[in-house]
């Protein structure tokens, strides 16, 4: 299937994106309901703090390395080595329109990245973020169009990439595309189960109907009191214990202050919901993928568990949220962000390792997300907070091997520059979103109730997946 | 600009119609320009209830009146109260207590930081072991034993606002003397002004490490080189201002497209980034060490500047103008000229009332504090001052009195009154840190070597309690101010409830069995040798005994032992003592039953009645009444 996508791109040539642009669109679709056949899942690796854009997409070509080195003399310097263009991994997408005539490479601390391109099973969509409506430069520059609320500030920005709107907001659409799916008979009894975080997701995985699920890198905990009273010398019957039990669940809390009711819901859903989880992780079997050091790979070993366990928790769509801090490199970037990228090279590397020894490879798709881009200038040895960010797809169902979008030039005062390097957002996270939410089988106006936005741009969404 | 405000109009905000308008220290003009919401927007929130008028002199005086009451004032004011300070105080003056706490020696972090550091023969080689965590030994000390409750309890407040994290592997974390400087800081300005904290907190070393404005220079446009904007930005945001234009009563004033109103963009940061150019840390040679851990790693004896303020080096300040937030700084003005005439700017604008006053308020009384709470609280943070109930005026008279407003929020009428007592949405959800130290200042739990808890180490994560002190996990604290519970009730009401944004399914577990290894002592049920070898891998060289690893945080039960036989008895007990007299009849029956389905084998045995005091004291402190401060 993936092959056959692959050839098929191969044979159409770029001139036929259009086409195929045309066939991602919302409406594509004519179901009314979401579809729920099979099994999927959608990752969503969150870098908080802004991802530079400018150095997971490198330029390449000698101009645009060229180029690149005089915008950033010295803190290219300050990385020795790993940031000649020798060093780089120079990537070959299917096609080229999204370069604009120039190249772009890897860094050095992604190979496995680099591979999973290669191999058709990543692709990078370029210069996505937060946008109401198509704006020009002149356009931001007179306030001619609308632009997010509070750009450029972490919190703000990190909720507007989950939930359309600045800090306060209260859906994701990841959250929302739950509901859809829940409503279409998803994940039968087993709701609990359907948005699941081993990070602090926000409003990301929040719906109308959907709650997250928080577990940590192990599962969920167990409550350890009934083993301390065991040890004490003397010995509780069943009936204590079960009435311990429900005394802790808060479940006959009467009380009428708003925040005791919520305390109560959320101590007595998350004991329950352990209980069912831990019970279904008691059948995992241990993954032969090794995971790497570092807490996003534990994080993502924590998912692919979870995924192993799909059919226990009767779970057929299902949204999962990580993420990876550090990314907020304004200071000692050279030192700090290299690290980071090896981090995330090796915990994608992994994960899609699991998807494939669980058989899953198709039906699972992994995706970035960041506060931000950030700037093309420098502030000595590090850079401040951009706009639109670079971003990488990975699965078996993502037409790889590619690059979407639009790769923002590496010069300085460039057409979408809104000062010092911060772009303006060549596609919206919402025509982003759109792409994963009608992969995920969300119906046209599904999408639309889930992404506001989404019909300023939908004839611009090029189809990565 | 809005005038500095004398005098306040309450609106009933979502009707636009004003019920109430009244004067207060020294008269003055109801401001006209407070502006008016618009009238065609449906109500976004449920209308508030009706606002008490503004504390006549004597409304708080009974603060102290019964053991509940006091109980109720210290829960709100400090890190949990202790039987005795309850008994001592009921029936005395809140006021005066409050002037006392006003002038009580600081508790520091730096000697007590040094202290440890001298236990080690060879401080150099040996300190580093526990570096990471001796911030967080000295706020078990403060926070436990301290006699200045109130400061400690502001600057723990303070903390949350002026956000350092030693969470990961950082300077911060590397180097003691940082962290411990900078708490000093907010300890010392916790009952100070507002802008002589921010200007310290400007200048400290560890906040010009954590927003990276430590060796920031001036702009080089021949190596593409311009000032670092993350201080700049945050100090607008999160220390002083926020994002948008607010009302006094903190409310966001909505522009004619019905949407709050920015008051800045990207200009004022690229503007005021100029100012936060040529601090660094003292004796500092960049030309020689470019990088900060560099140099530090040279030169060793570099890390002990971290004690005091950083440095100006005027030659790497901007001598450019620096304009923001409608200020200006002529060109060629200097590094410590420019910082002080941006921090004036700051601080004069309308926002930082209400902005920090709502803060404040959130960390001590209640989550989603009324517009007039915050209107009245941040009128005692502009005026400066603030009459306690028995007339005493405290606060200097200067903008940011912190004193004055903290009082301002203690004795409101709304923190006291019995009526919030009764309404179903005022109070917090209290924070975890703030549990255990109520905990361990209610039974007396030794606190003189913290170091010795293992199980205290470190609390941040999701399985533990999602809250170690000083180490949020970002700038954004361990939740933000704005936080509305999604599919929560109190969400469905629009209340912001920070605390919430930390209670999931992981962190309710690591509460659960956070709290029942130190109220059931479970420290005793493991080998001495496993105890010690937890202690030992995290404390290096430094010593201790046996009898002190058992001591640490070992609770004092003696009161409770003594009536436990009753279970009624002791839950009503603890009842009092731990939430003045909150928790429901039903909830205490229930505690009582699982109390007494565990029937005691020998009614006098120690060991099974301190095993029944700590099983009730857990079941009352995970009990919805109990995490709900009201």
């Amino acid at each position: 299937m993936k092959a056959n996508r692959r050839e098929f791109f191969k044979g159409i040539g770029a001139s036929a994106m259009a086409t195929a642009a045309f066939a991602g669109r919302p409406g594509f679709f004519s179901a009314h309901a979401a579809d729920t056949s099979g099994y999927k899942a959608l990752v969503c690796v969150f870098l908080f703090g802004g991802l530079d854009n400018y150095d997971l997409l490198v330029p390449y070509d000698t101009t645009s390395y060229g180029e690149f080195q005089a915008a950033r003399p010295s803190l290219l310097s300050q990385y020795g080595s790993s940031r000649a263009r020798s060093s780089l991994l120079a990537l070959s997408p299917l096609t080229s329109s999204a370069l604009g005539g120039r190249q772009v490479a890897l860094p050095p601390e992604m190979p496995q990245l680099k591979s999973l391109f290669d191999a058709g099973n990543a692709a990078f969509v370029a210069n996505v973020g937060p946008l109401i409506e198509p704006i020009t430069l002149t356009q931001f520059q007179n306030g001619s169009a609308r632009v997010p609320a509070r750009l450029f500030s972490h919190n703000d920005q990190q909720t507007t990439w989950k939930a359309s709107a600045p800090e306060g907001a209260q859906f994701g659409w990841a959250g929302l595309f739950a509901d859809a799916v829940l409503a279409a008979g998803a994940n039968g009894s087993s709701p609990q189960f359907t948005a699941i975080t081993v990070d602090e997701a926000g409003p990301f995985l929040t719906g109308r109907q959907t709650a997250p699920y928080r577990i940590s890198e192990a599962g969920a905990p167990e409550v350890r009191v009934f083993e301390e009273l065991a040890m004490s010398s003397t010995p509780k019957s069943a009936e204590f214990s079960s009435m311990l039990r429900s005394n802790l669940g808060a479940s006959q809390f009467v009380g009428t202050h708003v925040l005791e009711q919520d305390m109560a819901l959320k101590v007595s859903n998350g004991l329950s919901t352990n209980d069912t989880f831990s019970n279904a992780r008691a059948s995992i079997s241990p993954l032969s993928t090794a995971f790497g050091e570092g807490g996003l790979s534990a994080q993502l070993k924590a998912v692919a568990e979870t995924i192993s366990i799909r059919s226990q928790l009767s779970a057929t769509r299902q949204v999962f949220f990580v993420g990876l801090g550090g990314f907020d490199t304004h200071s000692a970037q050279a030192f700090s962000l290299p690290p980071l990228l090896t981090e995330l090279d090796s915990a994608i590397g992994a994960f899609q390792a699991a998807m494939a020894e669980l058989g899953v490879v198709n039906d699972v798709t992994l995706f970035t997300a960041s506060d931000f881009g950030r700037t093309l200038s420098v502030n000595g040895d590090g850079t401040d907070h951009g706009w639109g960010g670079n971003h990488i797809v990975v699965g078996g169902s993502v037409m790889g091997g590619d690059i979407y979008g639009s790769v923002a030039p590496p010069v300085l005062g460039n057409s979408l520059d809104t000062g010092a390097g911060r772009v303006i957002p060549s596609l919206a996270v919402e025509q982003y979103a759109s792409q994963l939410g009608s992969w995920f089988g969300l119906t046209s106006s599904e999408l639309a109730t889930a992404l506001p936005n989404l019909r300023n741009f939908d004839q611009n969404t090029p189809r990565f997946i | 600009m809005r005038v500095h405000l004398k005098c306040y109009q309450a609106l009933l905000l979502a009707m636009s119609v004003s019920i109430l308008s009244a004067c207060e220290g020294g008269g003055g003009n109801p401001v006209s320009d407070t502006p008016q919401p618009d009238s065609s927007e449906p109500p976004a929130a449920p209308v508030q209830p009706p606002v008490s008028p503004p504390p006549p002199a004597g409304v708080g005086d009974g603060a102290f009146a019964t053991p509940q009451s006091t109980s109720r004032f210290l829960t709100q004011a400090t890190f949990g109260p202790a039987p005795l300070e309850v008994s001592t105080l009921t029936g005395t003056s809140a006021s005066q207590w409050f002037v006392n706490e006003l002038s009580k020696t600081a508790s520091l972090h730096v000697p007590q930081m040094e202290a440890y550091r001298s236990l080690f023969a060879d401080p150099r080689e040996d300190f580093p072991v526990i570096e990471p965590d001796v911030a967080s030994y000295i706020f078990w000390k403060n926070t436990i034993d301290g006699n200045d409750q109130l400061r400690q309890r502001m600057a723990f407040a303070l903390s949350q606002i002026f956000v350092i994290s030693n969470q990961s592997d950082n300077i911060l974390s590397d180097y003691a003397e940082g962290m411990a400087y900078y708490q000093d800081v907010l300890i010392q300005n916790a009952l100070g002004n507002y802008r002589d904290l921010i200007e310290d907190v400007t200048y400290a070393p560890a906040m010009g490490f954590y927003l990276t404005y430590i060796g920031n220079q001036k702009a080089d446009a021949t190596i593409g080189r311009r000032p670092d904007e993350n201080y700049a930005r945050e100090i607008l945001q999160l220390f002083s201002v926020g994002l948008v234009q607010l009302q006094p009563n903190g409310e966001p004033v909505l522009g004619a497209d019905g949407q709050p109103v920015e008051i800045y963009d990207n200009s004022d940061i690229t503007g005021l980034a100029k100012v936060f150019t040529g601090l660094d840390l003292v004796g500092i040679d960049r030309s020689v060490t470019p990088t900060l851990l560099n140099a530090l790693a040279d030169t060793a004896e570099l890390e002990r500047n971290f004690l005091m303020p950083m440095a100006v080096f005027e030659s790497r300040h901007s001598p450019l103008a620096k304009d923001f937030l409608n200020c200006s700084i002529a060109a060629g003005t200097s590094t410590a000229q420019s910082i002080d005439l941006a921090l004036d700017c700051i601080i004069a604008h309308p926002n930082v009332g209400p902005f920090v006053s709502r803060q404040l308020i959130q960390r001590f009384t209640t989550s989603d504090p009324s517009p007039n709470y915050v209107q009245r609280v941040a009128a005692a943070f502009d005026a400066g001052q603030f009459s306690l109930p028995d007339g005493t005026v405290v606060g200097d008279g200067r903008k940011g009195d912190l004193s004055a407003t903290v009082a301002a929020i203690l004795f409101d009428a709304e923190a006291r009154g019995a009526s919030s007592l009764t309404n179903t949405q005022f109070g917090k959800v209290r924070e975890p840190l703030l549990r255990f130290t109520h905990w361990a200042r209610a039974f007396d739990a030794d606190a003189t070597r913290p170091e010795l808890g293992s199980t205290l180490y470190d609390l941040s994560g999701p399985t533990r309690l999602s809250q170690h002190p000083y180490r949020p996990r970002s700038v954004f604290n361990f939740y933000r101010p704005g936080y509305v519970a999604p599919g929560t009730t109190s969400g469905s009401l629009g209340m912001t409830v920070p605390e919430l944004q930390i209670v999931n399914a992981s962190t309710v577990t690591g509460y659960l069995n956070f709290l029942s290894f130190f109220t059931l002592d479970q420290k005793v049920n493991r080998p001495i040798t496993e105890l010690e070898g937890d202690v030992r891998s995290r404390l290096g060289k430094l010593s201790f005994t046996q009898s002190e690893l058992l001591q640490s945080f070992t609770p004092d039960y003696t009161d409770e032992i003594a009536i436990a036989n009753n279970a009624s008895a002791l839950v009503e007990h603890l009842d009092d003592l731990l939430a003045y007299d909150t928790l429901s009849a039903e909830t205490k029956a229930d505690i009582v039953a699982v109390l007494n389905a565990a029937p005691l084998q020998d009614p006098s045995s120690t060991s099974e009645l301190k095993e029944r005091v700590g099983l009730a004291i857990f079941m009352v402190m995970t009990s919805p009444d109990y995490l709900v401060q009201r």
